[in-house]
């Protein structure tokens, strides 16, 4: 049945003091869970692709990065002379590294974007939730090049089980694809619910994702992504983690071809003894590369939050840029939040950007809202519902509508049903 | 003015933000549906004025009261202000990412008699009525409060507040500062709409006569340097036009000695 903790879950790539224990996360999953794959897939049937598309695209796109190399100048540096087993100990230029510093040149050595690849919840996280969805039962979503498909993946919550979709998107040349992934648990229960996504964007294709947490406090979510981006593929992220007693999300983005670039939007959402934990990396390989990483949420009750952002400017990437900012509203004094953004730069002529605002309402937002009648009470819960309300302007699924609507009856939050 | 008349009564009402005095003194007296238009030039403390009669906390009233609609409201906190009827149209709205405008919309309106009773689809209605009435496109209500919006669409969206909660007084503050002719328009409806709907009270904060052109107004104050200087009725508007301020600054650098 798996391991009953997975360790090393949503770890940052280079750690920092382990004493401010924000590293990385264990989850501790419930006892007994039996897996039961329980998927609901709305999709055209053209758009289900072949199993393996998604190693095969990769493999597709190794071939161009090794014709690349083979044709630029050998690299000399050296950093990449001190993970090479022959070197000479006597040469006393070769630097000390840190382990993370090991690894990243070992794979700027190797090169090779499928060993590279990651999901952001981390190998044994991501494991357990491939092993959990079933062997081998990946949905494989697979627009035609220059076509545009979209898809809904919905995962209730399976009383006394762990309900996993492991997905896989393929968009070819030119492809946009829409998919969303609600997970949530309209029925009274406890358990885990999880997806586990791999996205190709090929060359200048446009994937959105968007997943939606909406799951009562007795259930936990995980929720781990891995994307890989060809020359000028635009990928786009909605999390909207509203609910469930726990929610671990992992996202890593390879950032691999020139000019490609991923925008995460996040909103989220923590009541009683929540626990929100969000890893997002984006690794900028290819030049002129962007990245957005906006997180908006509020911690009400004794919720905590932890939220490691790291946006990694890896040797090569010129031009590129990385911004990532957080806004964190503490509706209650003891909740307690963790704001970890992390910039790692080995690269001249890029820019990397963070900014984090904690705390309560802003004083003109709190003045401007009291001239409007809402007490400091009501400007803070105005939060809380927007958050609700913009979930379900911008999701027109009517699993994920009835979900927040259930979810704010929960909270006791003032919600306004959205038409559809 | 008949006493029972008066909505508003500022008297000798003194602010300063930071130790810095920017009301000295000041008088105003509102009647209720009346016009009025509080002019002077820039750094006068026309806003702040507005500011803190609404109570705003970044000014601490030094000395002096405010009574509206009969009740000293000088120690009420700002949201109580709003639902006694008190209304404060932004010079610079604020931007509030993560708001749809139409909760925003909603929040607003709950606890007030009528448009608070109103169910969903009928608050949405009564809400897209209003927004078109003023030329605004309905998506903005989807759209996050100010976010992205034009000076234009920044004002509209105080205007249809302004619509949609029906204040006994409101104070504009600029309203028509960066606006486009079009837009202009639209507000300058906004206020006549508001005026006839619900016998609305104004004070009109501005520099620019023209928002004025299509207004009947009753009663015109100059501020200066923080001090009243003068007041009259409309046809001093033209005389500022025509000379502007100089003539009043004068006044108040004779009181200030």
């Amino acid at each position: 049945m798996g391991a009953d903790v997975l360790n090393n879950v949503n770890a940052m790539p280079a750690p920092t003091w382990h004493r401010l224990g924000m590293n990385e996360t264990a989850v501790e999953l419930p006892e007994g869970l039996s897996f039961a794959a329980q998927v609901e897939v709305e999709a055209a049937a053209e758009l289900i692709g072949e199993a393996g598309a998604f190693d095969a695209a990769v493999a597709a796109l190794q071939e161009r990065v090794d014709a690349a190399r083979a044709a630029g100048p050998a690299d000399t540096r050296a950093i990449l002379k001190a993970v090479d087993p022959d070197v000479d100990p006597a040469d006393l230029d070769i630097p000390a590294l840190s382990t993370y510093e090991h690894k990243a040149a070992r794979q700027e050595m190797a090169n090779n974007v499928a060993e590279a690849f990651e999901c952001g919840m981390g190998e044994q996280a991501t494991a357990w939730l491939a092993e959990a969805a079933g062997k081998g039962a990946a949905t494989v979503f697979a627009p035609a090049a220059g076509k545009h498909g979209q898809a809904t993946v919905r995962i209730a919550g399976v009383d006394g089980a762990a309900n996993v979709a492991a997905i896989d998107v393929v968009a070819p040349a030119g492809a946009t694809f829409d998919l969303t992934v609600s997970l949530d648990s309209p029925a009274a229960g406890s358990g885990v619910v999880g997806v586990v996504l791999r996205v190709f964007a090929g060359e200048n294709a446009h994937v959105n994702v968007t997943s939606v947490h909406t799951l009562d406090e007795t259930w936990m979510a995980l929720d781990d992504t891995g994307i890989v981006c060809d020359e000028g593929a635009f990928v786009t992220v909605r999390h909207r983690m509203l609910g469930a007693g726990k929610s671990y999300t992992g996202l890593a983005t390879d950032l691999r071809g020139d000019l490609s670039r991923v925008d995460v939007d996040t909103r989220y959402l923590a009541a009683g003894q929540d626990v929100r934990d969000f890893n997002y990396i984006v690794r900028h390989r290819g030049k002129k590369t962007r990245c957005n990483i906006d997180a908006n949420g509020a911690l009400m009750g004794e919720s905590k939050k932890v939220l490691r952002g790291t946006i990694d400017l890896v040797r090569g990437c010129k031009g590129a840029e990385g911004t990532e900012r957080e806004t964190v509203l503490l509706v209650d004094e003891r909740v307690e939040n963790k704001t970890i953004p992390v910039i790692l730069c080995d690269e001249d002529d890029v820019a990397g950007n963070h900014g984090a605002t904690i705390g309560h309402v802003a004083a003109d937002q709190l003045f401007y809202l009291k001239c409007r009648g809402l007490s400091q009470e009501a400007a803070e819960g105005l939060f809380a519902t927007a958050t609700l309300e913009e979930t379900a302007l911008a999701v027109e699924d009517e699993t994920v509508r009835a979900g927040v609507g259930r979810l704010a009856g929960r909270l006791g939050i003032p919600y306004q049903e959205v038409e559809g | 003015m008949a006493d029972e008349n008066i909505l508003l009564n500022v008297a000798g009402l003194s602010a300063a933000v930071d130790e810095k005095v920017i009301l000295h003194d000041v008088d105003l007296t509102v009647g209720a549906g009346e016009t009025h238009v509080l002019m002077g030039p820039n750094g006068a403390g026309k806003s702040t004025l507005g500011h803190v009669v609404m109570g705003d906390p970044e000014y601490t009233v030094t000395g002096g009261k405010i009574t509206f609609n009969g009740q000293d409201i000088t120690d009420l906190s700002t949201d109580k202000r709003s639902h006694a009827g008190l209304f404060l149209s932004f010079q610079a709205p604020v931007e509030i990412p993560g708001v749809p405008v139409s909760s925003f919309l909603r929040a607003i309106s709950a606890g007030r008699p009528g448009v608070g009773d109103m169910k969903g689809k009928q608050f949405r209605k009564h809400v897209k009525e209003l927004a078109e009435e003023l030329n605004m496109d309905p998506a903005y209500l989807d759209r996050e409060l100010g976010v992205g919006f034009s000076g234009g669409e920044k004002k509209k969206l105080e205007m249809l507040q302004l619509l949609l909660l029906e204040p006994k007084l409101a104070f504009l503050d600029e309203t028509d500062s960066g606006l486009d002719v079009d837009a202009l328009s639209v507000v300058s409806r906004g206020m006549e709409v508001y005026r006839k709907r619900c016998n609305g009270t104004l004070v009109i904060i501005t520099h620019n006569t023209r928002i004025l052109e299509h207004v009947d107004v009753n009663r015109v104050h100059v501020l200066v340097k923080g001090r009243m200087t003068a007041e009259g009725d409309a046809s001093m508007i033209a005389d500022i036009d025509e000379n502007g301020f100089e003539q009043f600054e004068q006044a108040a650098a004779a009181a200030a000695e």
